[in-house]
């Protein structure tokens, strides 16, 4: 079934992001401090009062280590409403793609005709212990030594190497295009420009994995709010449509016990969405990708069928600046902006609607009128991300 | 006796792995087969994955595979368990493709870091790191 152009994002939100002292003056703010902050701000974009949302829906991304397991009903608490419909993100750092998903059904259904989705963490400033871990990992990956996700991908992007010949030149460009247009977004972290060079340079993390590949933890916090195409039209921003949502969890491409670790199940999450928005790869404007890694938004880019698996010469020709034939990252994604834990993909979301609504200033793409969006969640036992969600937005239903 | 003050996480005995932490303790690498579709399953799990059949049965393996890909970890990060790992720093971190087809995370151990490449060919050994549980880790095969 189709939920196509049935709710539209009508209210962003983004806190500032923060290291807690990597940069002088940054404040020590707790989780619940950047969620409301997140929520006044998106409410003051859509022109809607916390009122608006009793009886109505509240989706909340799930951070990665917090050990209260009712945390969406606890937020409802700490933001002072009563929601008619809650639903946690419990995708991972696709949660805030996946809701999006999920709260544009139950609008589409009429069930309600308003969603808050939210997401927050204090990384630095809070510490909630090393949480659990899932029975493969905690068995079968932690006892040999595995230092998280930057071990499963340095596996990935070294056996892409291997079997297509990548460099770090065809790599490096994605993390340059990220930084340019960081160094074109004020609420970005990271914004002096680098060069291939640079990204060539950078420490070793866990080899051929270097520290520009990585995605940058943060503290903040990120909203924004869905309405009913009905409910849109009294607001006082464009709507920016839900044109289509497509999602894979636990994908699997060969055998299971061996599946390729290449292919990412963006391949068919993607072209579900497409499918629904009715579009082709050549209305698409622009990007966002899910990047907790450089290697995973290469792999995005040709499993979602930008090229084909292994087509070098793509990534040596393509511009991926917003002047160029295919603009991503606009706002310098997570690697440049920081990811306060699984709330860190909802980043992708407000770009994507800042671009369509015009908003985005010295980054701004020439006319974009259609752009996807991916979040990406989970590392389960021997191949790459476990849950691709894909949105497909637009200014036109 | 001065206890080490960092252990390293060890695996939870669950019911549906036991069999293999039990063959691994008497230096078997066993995982489990459909007897409907024939796949094998790996990790652990109450029924096949592929064809969703109860008639699953432990199998023993060769042992032998090759390498898929791997990491030199040169640094422990995250979580505080992984402080143990420490003194084993550098080390590799691999994905072993089995012979049979599964693909398992491990070590490989018994050469230096830097004579490791994909598609090397290696072999289980195992490892003991408590009364129960044995590691199973791999070494290149002499040629």
């Amino acid at each position: 079934m189709s939920i196509r152009s049935k709710a539209a994002i009508v209210g962003i939100g983004e806190t500032p992001t923060d290291r807690l002292g990597s940069k002088p003056g940054e404040p020590r703010k707790s989780s619940a401090e950047y969620l409301s902050w997140a929520m006044h701000l998106a409410l003051a974009d859509a022109g809607l009062t916390l009122k608006d949302f009793n009886g109505q829906g509240i989706g909340v991304t799930i951070p990665t280590a917090y050990p209260q397991p009712f945390w969406p009903e606890e937020v409802a608490e700490i933001l002072g409403i009563t929601p008619g419909f809650l639903l946690g993100g419990a995708t991972g750092g696709a949660g805030s793609v996946s809701l999006l998903g999920g709260m544009s059904a139950a609008i589409a259904s009429g069930m309600i005709d308003l969603a808050l989705c939210i997401g927050a963490a204090a990384p630095f400033a809070e510490h909630h212990g090393d949480g659990l871990q899932p029975g493969d990992m905690r068995d079968f990956e932690i006892p040999f030594g595995t230092m998280g996700p930057n071990s499963k991908i340095a596996m990935v992007m070294r056996r892409h190497m291997h079997e297509y010949g990548t460099t770090l030149d065809h790599l490096g460009k994605i993390a340059v295009a990220g930084r340019y247009h960081a160094s074109l977004n004020p609420a970005a972290y990271l914004r002096k420009p680098i060069t291939i060079q640079d990204y060539k340079d950078s420490r070793l993390v866990a080899d051929p994995v270097r520290l520009l590949d990585c995605v940058l933890p943060a503290n903040g916090g990120k909203a924004y709010i869905l309405a009913s195409p009905e409910r849109a039209k009294k607001l006082r921003k464009p709507p920016v449509c839900v044109k289509g949502f497509g999602e894979r969890s636990n994908p699997s491409y060969g055998p299971r016990a061996g599946s390729d670790a290449l292919v990412m199940g963006i391949k068919d999450a993607g072209k579900v969405a497409m499918e629904m928005a009715e579009i082709k790869h050549s209305d698409i404007n622009f990007l966002q990708l899910y990047d907790d890694y450089i290697i995973v938004v290469y792999l995005q880019l040709e499993d979602l069928g930008f090229c084909a698996k292994g087509d070098l010469g793509f990534f040596e020709r393509t511009d991926f600046t917003f002047k160029g034939q295919l603009p991503i990252q606009t706002g310098g994604g997570m690697i440049n902006c920081g990811q306060p834990s699984t709330a860190g993909g909802t980043l992708h979301v407000l770009e994507a609607v800042r671009q369509l609504r015009g908003e985005g200033g010295d980054r701004q793409v020439p006319g974009a009128k259609t752009g996807l969006v991916s979040g990406l969640g989970v590392l389960p036992y021997g191949k790459n991300l476990g849950c691709c969600a894909v949105a497909v937005l637009g200014t036109q239903p | 006796m001065a206890e080490p003050t960092l252990k390293k996480p060890l695996p939870v005995l669950t019911s549906e792995a036991k069999p293999f932490w039990d063959a691994a303790a008497e230096q078997k690498l066993v995982m489990q087969r459909c007897q409907d579709c024939r796949a094998y399953i790996w990790t652990p799990r109450p029924a096949c994955f592929e064809c969703g059949s109860e008639r699953v049965e432990w199998t023993q393996l060769s042992g032998k595979g090759q390498i898929y890909s791997f990491t030199v970890i040169r640094q422990v990060v995250g979580r505080a368990a992984s402080e143990a790992f420490e003194p084993d720093v550098p080390y590799v971190v691999a994905w072993i493709d089995l012979d049979e087809g599964p693909r398992m995370i491990s070590n490989v151990i018994g050469c230096p870091v830097e004579d490791v490449k994909l598609g090397m060919k290696v072999a289980v050994v195992f490892e003991q790191q408590s009364p129960e549980i044995w590691l199973p880790k791999f070494k290149p095969t002499v040629s």
